[in-house]
C-alpha cells in the first residue's frame, strides 16, 4: 500500500479490515510516521470504548500467568529465549504476527486453487446456495467453494443410508474452502450448518 | 537490552507519566512492562473478555498478546501512540482473530449453549443497559451509530457492514472513521 490510510486507520484500530488489507497498512505504517500518528489518533479512539464498558476484575487465580512473562524473575529465561528467537527468526512486527495464522490459511487455500486450476477438472454447483464443487474426473479429489459464507459448514458425504462427514469449510473474508484429496468417488456432497442441510450437489463421473 | 535497564530507575520510583513510560516500553524496559500491566491490566482483560465472553480465553488472550508485543523488536514505537491504547487494541485484535478461528468459533458456540461459570454477579443487571459505550453510542446520528456497532460488537469487516446495509463501502468507511472519532472526543479520549 502506497497510499495513506486515511480512514482505514479507523478500520485497522477496530480489527475489521480483512487480512489483505491489515498487513497492507501495517507495511504502510512502517515507513510513514503521519499515518501511525492518525492511526495513535484512532487506537486512542477505539480504547475510550473499551473503557466505556464494563470493567472486569481478572480472576485471581488466573492473574499471574497474564503477569509472570512481563513480571516475575521466574520467566526471565523463557522471555531470552523467547526474544532471541524472535531476533533471529522473527523480524517480523507484532501486528504482521498478530494475522499471521489467517494468512497462512489463505495462502494454503490459494495453493490449493493453484493446484486445480492446473489440473483437469469438473465442476458442480449446489443447490440451495452460492457454491460449487470443483472435482477431478477420477474422483481423486475435490475442492468446495462457497461465497458469502457467515460461519463453517460441515461437507458430508451421504451414501448407503449413512453420512460420512468429510470436513469443515471455515470462512476466511466471505470465501469458505475446503480442499479434499479423497480417492472416493462421490456422486453427492452435502453441505450442513449445525445439524440442518444447506445445500446439495450431484456429481458426474 | 542490558541488565542496568531491567530495573526501573531511581528517579521513577515514585510513578512516572505516561511520556516516561512510552519511551521505556519502546526500549522495551523491563519495568515498564509491569507499569503498564499493573495500570491497564483490568482494560486489557475486560477489553478481552468483552470480545470473547469467557474468563479463560480472555487471559490467554491478554497473556499471548502481551507476549508477543515483548518478543517482537519493533512491536512499538513512540508515534504509536500512548502505550494504553496501542496494547488495548492489540488486545482487541487478538481476540477478534481468536474469535474469528475455527477452534474458538466451536468452543464460544458450546458456550452459548451453557450455563454462564463466571461473572455471574453480570447476569443480574442488564450490561448493555449501564454501560456508558451504549449511552455514548445513542448520541449518534444513526448512519453513523450502526456501522460502528456492527463493527465494534459484531466485529464484522466493512465489506459486510456495508452488503448488509446497503450502502456503498466508500459511504461506510467514512461513516466509520466519522463515528468512531466523534465518539472518543464525546468519551474523552485523548491521543
Amino acid at each position: 500500500m502506497t497510499d495513506h490510510l486515511g480512514e482505514l486507520a479507523a478500520l485497522y484500530a477496530l480489527g475489521i479490515l480483512d487480512p489483505r488489507e491489515a498487513r497492507a497498512a501495517e507495511e504502510h505504517l512502517l515507513g510513514c510516521d503521519a499515518c501511525r500518528r492518525l492511526l495513535a489518533q484512532a487506537q486512542a479512539d477505539v480504547t475510550a470504548m473499551a473503557a466505556a464498558q464494563e470493567q472486569l476484575e481478572p480472576p485471581t487465580r488466573e492473574r499471574a500467568p497474564v503477569v509472570r512473562p512481563v513480571t516475575f524473575g521466574l520467566n526471565r529465561m523463557w522471555l531470552a529465549a523467547a526474544a532471541a528467537f524472535a531476533i533471529a527468526i522473527l523480524p517480523a512486527g507484532y501486528l504482521f504476527e498478530q494475522n499471521l495464522a489467517m494468512h497462512q490459511a489463505m495462502l494454503a487455500d490459494e495453493q490449493a486453487m493453484a493446484r486445480i486450476a492446473a489440473s483437469p477438472h469438473r465442476s458442480v454447483a449446489f443447490s440451495g446456495m452460492d457454491a460449487h464443487v470443483m472435482y477431478g474426473p477420477d474422483g481423486s479429489w475435490y475442492c468446495i467453494v462457497i461465497r458469502g459464507a457467515s460461519a463453517p459448514l460441515h461437507v458430508v458425504w451421504p451414501h448407503d443410508g449413512t453420512r460420512t462427514m468429510l470436513g469443515t469449510a471455515v470462512p476466511h473474508g466471505d470465501v469458505a474452502l475446503l480442499y479434499l484429496p479423497k480417492s472416493h468417488r462421490m456422486d453427492q456432497l452435502t453441505l450442513m450448518q449445525d445439524d440442518r442441510e444447506v445445500g446439495q450437489a450431484q456429481l458426474v463421473f | 537490552m542490558s541488565a542496568l535497564a531491567v530495573e526501573r530507575p531511581r528517579s521513577m520510583r515514585a510513578v512516572p507519566d505516561d511520556e516516561a513510560l512510552a519511551a521505556a516500553f519502546a526500549a522495551k524496559e523491563r519495568w515498564a512492562f509491569d507499569e503498564a500491566y499493573a495500570r491497564f491490566g483490568k482494560l486489557l482483560y475486560s477489553t478481552a473478555y468483552h470480545v470473547l465472553g469467557n474468563a479463560e480465553d480472555a487471559q490467554d488472550c491478554v497473556h499471548d498478546a502481551l507476549a508477543r508485543v515483548w518478543r517482537s523488536p519493533d512491536s512499538y514505537l513512540r508515534s504509536r501512540g500512548a502505550v494504553r491504547s496501542f496494547l488495548t487494541v492489540c488486545v482487541r485484535n487478538e481476540a477478534i482473530t481468536r474469535l474469528r478461528s475455527k477452534t474458538r468459533r466451536r468452543r464460544l458456540e458450546e458456550r452459548v449453549a451453557a450455563e454462564p461459570q463466571e461473572h455471574d454477579e453480570l447476569g443480574a443487571v442488564d450490561v448493555i443497559e449501564h454501560d456508558r459505550l451504549r449511552a455514548a453510542l445513542r448520541t449518534l446520528p444513526a448512519e453513523q451509530r450502526r456501522p460502528l456497532e456492527l463493527a465494534y460488537f459484531d466485529y464484522k469487516t466493512h465489506v459486510e457492514i456495508a452488503n448488509e446495509l446497503h450502502e456503498p463501502l466508500g459511504t461506510i468507511k467514512s461513516r466509520i472513521a466519522l463515528g468512531l472519532r466523534k465518539l472518543g472526543a464525546a468519551l474523552g479520549a485523548g491521543e
